[in-house]
């Protein structure tokens, strides 16, 4: 199915963005701008940026396909706790199997998530490659 | 009022390329004597939209399979059929209606496998996760990681597996009726590491109906539902551990409680997507120890669960059902449960939902 521009316009602030939810009622931090809090529901809730930077807990090598293109494929998916506190999960770009170790630090970068090709248009968002 | 489960039927699991979702559905009622006579009708689907361009698949079907009684479709990705028994025993015990057709019916293959994984992932948050490249067996790889670095080890995943092979050698509608061997796994296809395609669910497509009725069978002991309950968990990303199947832990443990039943004697159906989630549950039951010895269970998914029986994703809560009810009657492939309790669990994504339902004969 076609990827909708409106759609990916609406989110775009948490797609090229690393925004993080503090909550004023319970005090924990979630990933993403949201407007309640995932954990207590309370909508007092402001939003920070992250830095970007944060260190590499567990990964894995993904071969999972779901394109009819094998090109992206394998992938690393990892779990990231940033400087912030908080876990992200997202795909790791940049290095190769032998290279990638948990414990590892690493910084969000902008790459493509998907396109309509061959002539659509081009979706970015956040990643993670080494410091 | 109470709600019974007075009968049933499944279709094979397989590639049923001739068969579209009407046919399926069509095909397992005409099996079924018990489903002519109903007033209402549950249709339980996860991707008819997805996967045939297919909207308010309940009144299609309906129409096809030649009934004239309010239909509706219920959809809560892979434990949509869960979810219809929730709701056919609400309509019994309410009295809106008096016996429900609880349909099951899903198409997997209508697409390259590697379309139908797309869909399957979309069970996911498809703005951020499935965009962001995640997919369920990247989230049960990063699980079954966390279990084996707390001690688990690699065989107890290998072991679920080989024992759901095993169970669904006898079972009529089962996908995969073969054993397997630790020795298969060194030569399975890697999903993600450590996640192999061994440790995975089969896919493929299925129908199954049970009836729920106000009143038991004449004659006879039709179980009667006698729990139903369902829980959110949080997003994968956002826990502690992704292996945190907090909801169906939790729900398990409620309904356990509830009703004073040990799952080691019930006749017990576990979502099992993939190996590492049934065991994480196991073992935040606190049933199982790192060396994973399954050996207490008596009843333990008999059907060869998600794993050997297959995974037609909305449909699976509905065999499941179908499968304890059979257990607890007349018998599966010529076993019987002679347990008092039934349990099927369900959750859609990595513990994103969970639902239960509990039978008592
Ligand atoms: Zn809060």
């Amino acid at each position: 199915m076609r990827l909708s521009p409106q759609q990916f316009w609406r989110i775009r602030e948490n797609q090229y963005r690393l925004f993080i939810t503090v909550c004023g009622s319970c005090g924990r931090k979630a990933i993403l701008k949201r407007p309640v809090c995932p954990y207590c529901g309370s909508d007092r809730v402001h939003h920070v940026e992250s830095s970007g930077l944060g260190v590499l807990e567990s990964f894995t090598k993904v071969y999972y396909r779901r394109n009819s293109s094998e090109d992206d494929l394998p992938k690393f998916i990892g779990v990231v706790r940033l400087t912030e506190g908080v876990r992200v999960v997202g795909e790791i770009v940049g290095v190769g199997a032998d290279e990638l170790r948990e414990g590892m630090e690493v910084e969000a970068v902008l790459r493509r998530y998907a396109s309509d090709d061959p002539y659509g248009v081009i979706y970015y968002g956040i990643k993670f490659k080494p410091v | 009022m109470g709600a019974y489960v007075v009968g049933g039927a499944a279709l094979k699991i397989d590639r049923h390329f001739e068969l579209g979702y009407k046919d399926l559905a069509y095909r397992v009622v005409r099996d079924c004597p018990e489903c002519s006579d109903v007033d209402y009708v549950i249709v339980a689907s996860a991707l008819p939209e997805l996967s045939a361009h297919q909207v308010d698949l309940g009144i299609h079907v309906v129409q096809w399979i030649g009934r004239r009684v309010p239909a509706l479709r219920v959809e809560s990705g892979e434990s949509s059929g869960l979810a219809a028994v929730d709701l056919a025993a609400s309509l019994v015990s309410s009295g809106r209606a008096r016996r429900v057709l609880v349909l099951g019916v899903e198409k997997v293959t209508e697409y390259p496998t590697y379309t139908a994984n797309y869909f399957y992932s979309l069970t996911l948050d498809y703005e951020y996760e499935v965009l962001r490249g995640i997919s369920p067996p990247a989230y049960a790889a990063l699980a079954m990681k966390e279990l084996m670095n707390s001690g688990v080890r690699r065989e107890c995943f290998s072991g679920w597996a080989i024992r759901m092979h095993e169970n669904a050698v006898s079972v009529p509608h089962a996908m995969l009726r073969f054993k397997i061997s630790l020795e298969s796994f060194k030569d399975s296809q890697v999903l993600a590491e450590p996640l192999t395609l061994y440790d995975s669910f089969a896919s493929g497509d299925g129908a199954a109906a049970v009836v729920v009725s106000s009143k038991p069978n004449e004659g006879d002991s039709s179980p009667e539902i006698v729990y139903s309950g369902a829980e959110v968990g949080l997003p994968a990303y956002l826990r502690d551990r992704v292996s945190d199947l907090t909801a169906s832990v939790g729900l398990l443990r409620r309904a356990a409680e509830r009703l004073g039943l040990d799952l080691r004697r019930a006749a017990v159906e576990l979502h099992d997507s993939y190996t590492v989630y049934p065991i994480a549950i196991l073992k935040g039951l606190g049933y199982l120890d790192d060396r994973c010895d399954l050996g207490g269970f008596e009843y333990l998914n008999l059907s060869g669960g998600l794993k050997a029986r297959g995974h037609p994703v909305g449909a699976t809560g509905v065999y499941q059902v179908y499968e304890i009810f059979k257990l607890m009657t007349d018998g599966l492939g010529g076993r019987t449960a002679p347990a008092e309790y039934g349990l099927a669990h369900s959750m859609s994504g990595p513990d994103n939902s969970s639902r239960v339902v509990v039978l008592r004969r």
